[in-house]
């Protein structure tokens, strides 16, 4: 069961750089959620199709408590400015969540990160 | 606002082998959104105000808070005290290293190399050799020589998810991933790090810890265990945390070897006795949903211990000191 993996890496390699000025914002909720359809494992949601979908209510994810309540008891369903809205300060529109990233100051970079989940969702 | 808030003579659940303590809550600025601490010098306590871009500096004698500013666009996550006295922090926000002076205050940013990306920077350790290593949640991990500037970052082995890190009192260090649930041991002088998987799959693995012993303690999110594990032995251990469902974020060992772990869900610190295998004391939150993602301490003087718990949903910030 305990398998050692000894990997060798290259020192100062190049990393993968995002191609579009969306993917770049996005690469703030990157650590925790994930656009491509199915894949789960992550500490947040996938976010394939999250605009239009009811909170808390992805199948399969473990949803705090609070998230739970947000979406089957207060009906919040995440369109555009619902989402920005918790992007600016997760707190105050889903209180008691888990989400960690610290707001997106930035109109501009919650703009571009709500472009690029618009793209996530086809 | 700065005054202290509240003061319990504490002995909150307590079991056998526990050692009777009190607590304190200290209020910070309203909106500060304390996520890491660290004891510095001359008895005061830093944390990151992650949600105003400022080191914190408290002082428990007082209850004063000043805020050092870190720069515009500044996110602060991690802090600990280098061996040079000052505060070096992991700011996610900067996508940089941060040391700030503990004299003067002033500030010194390291950004990272602009071929690494943005790296949603998360905790520091330094090595036996004063050497800065740090992790960054989209799949990095780096270290910093404040010697001679010499910056480096490598793409970690399994990608995104490295968080916690630390070194053992050998120097060595090791980082855990969350995302990736694995521990990586780092080769310092080559930078390879080599992954070390744990025995429950998909545990999530958030934060490690090194006893006096060198082994490894790990707080593993999604199962709710606290880990041990012997580099020496390779010998593995694990203890559900009680209650139900619950989740370990934040762990720490403190000078006597006893292990703190937070339970996020059931919104309480625990220690643990690794000689009587049992969670022996529980400091719950200031109040409900107190979220402490971090925990460190400090021996005093006097030889008693003191263990800081940043309440990064409250802007309180806790102590638990030994009677």
């Amino acid at each position: 069961m305990r398998l050692w993996l000894a990997l060798v890496l290259v020192a100062n390699p190049v990393i993968a750089q995002p191609s579009s000025p969306g993917e770049r914002a996005y690469m703030k909720c990157f650590s925790c959620h994930s656009v491509v359809a199915g894949e789960d494992g992550l500490q947040g949601p996938n976010l394939h199709g999250v605009l239009g979908r009811k909170a808390g209510t992805l199948a399969g994810f473990d949803y705090s408590p609070a998230m739970k309540r947000a979406g089957t008891s207060a009906g919040l369903v995440w369109d555009r400015a619902r989402l920005e809205a918790f992007l600016q300060e997760p707190d105050s529109v889903v209180p008691g969540t888990v989400m960690a990233r610290p707001p997106l100051a930035s109109a501009d970079e919650r703009r571009m990160v709500l472009d690029y989940l618009e793209t996530a969702r086809r | 606002m700065r005054r202290l808030l509240l003061v319990m003579a504490a002995a909150f659940g307590l079991a056998g082998g526990a050692l009777a303590a009190s607590t304190q809550v200290y209020t910070v600025p309203s909106g500060a959104g304390p996520h890491d601490v660290a004891p510095g010098p001359d008895g005061v306590v830093w944390y990151t105000a992650q949600k105003q871009g400022a080191l914190g500096i408290l002082y428990p004698d007082t209850g004063r808070v000043v805020h050092v500013p870190l720069g515009e666009g500044s996110a602060p996550h991690g802090v600990i005290m280098g061996p040079d006295g000052a505060a070096w922090i992991t700011d996610s926000g900067l996508n940089a290293i941060v040391r700030v002076d503990p004299k003067t205050n002033a500030v010194k940013v390291w950004k990272l190399p602009e071929d690494s990306g943005y790296t949603n920077l998360n905790t520091p350790a330094f090595d036996g050799d004063g050497v800065i290593w740090f992790t960054g949640q989209t799949g990095i991990y780096g270290r910093l020589d404040p010697k001679t500037d010499d910056l480096k970052v490598w793409q970690a082995p399994l990608g995104r998810g490295p968080y916690g890190i630390d070194a053992t009192p050998a120097g060595e260090i090791y980082y855990v991933s969350l995302a990736g649930s694995h521990l990586a041991s780092v080769d310092r002088k080559t930078g390879k790090a080599s992954v070390i998987e744990l025995p429950t799959p998909k545990q999530g693995a958030r934060r490690v810890w090194a006893d006096s012993k060198g082994d490894l303690w790990i707080s593993e999110w999604n199962t709710g265990q606290l880990t041990r594990y012997s580099p020496a032995t390779k010998a593995w251990k694990s203890w559900m945390m009680p209650g139900e469902k619950p989740r370990a974020y934040a762990v720490y060992v403190d000078e006597r070897d006893i292990v703190w772990v937070t339970d996020w869900g059931l919104n309480v610190t625990r220690t643990f006795d690794p000689k009587t295998e049992t969670f022996t004391a529980a400091y719950p939150g200031s109040g409900p949903g107190a979220n402490v993602r971090q925990i460190l301490g400090r021996t005093l003087d006097d030889g008693r211990g003191e263990v800081w718990l940043p309440e990064s949903a409250h802007d309180r910030i806790m102590v638990v000191r030994a009677d």
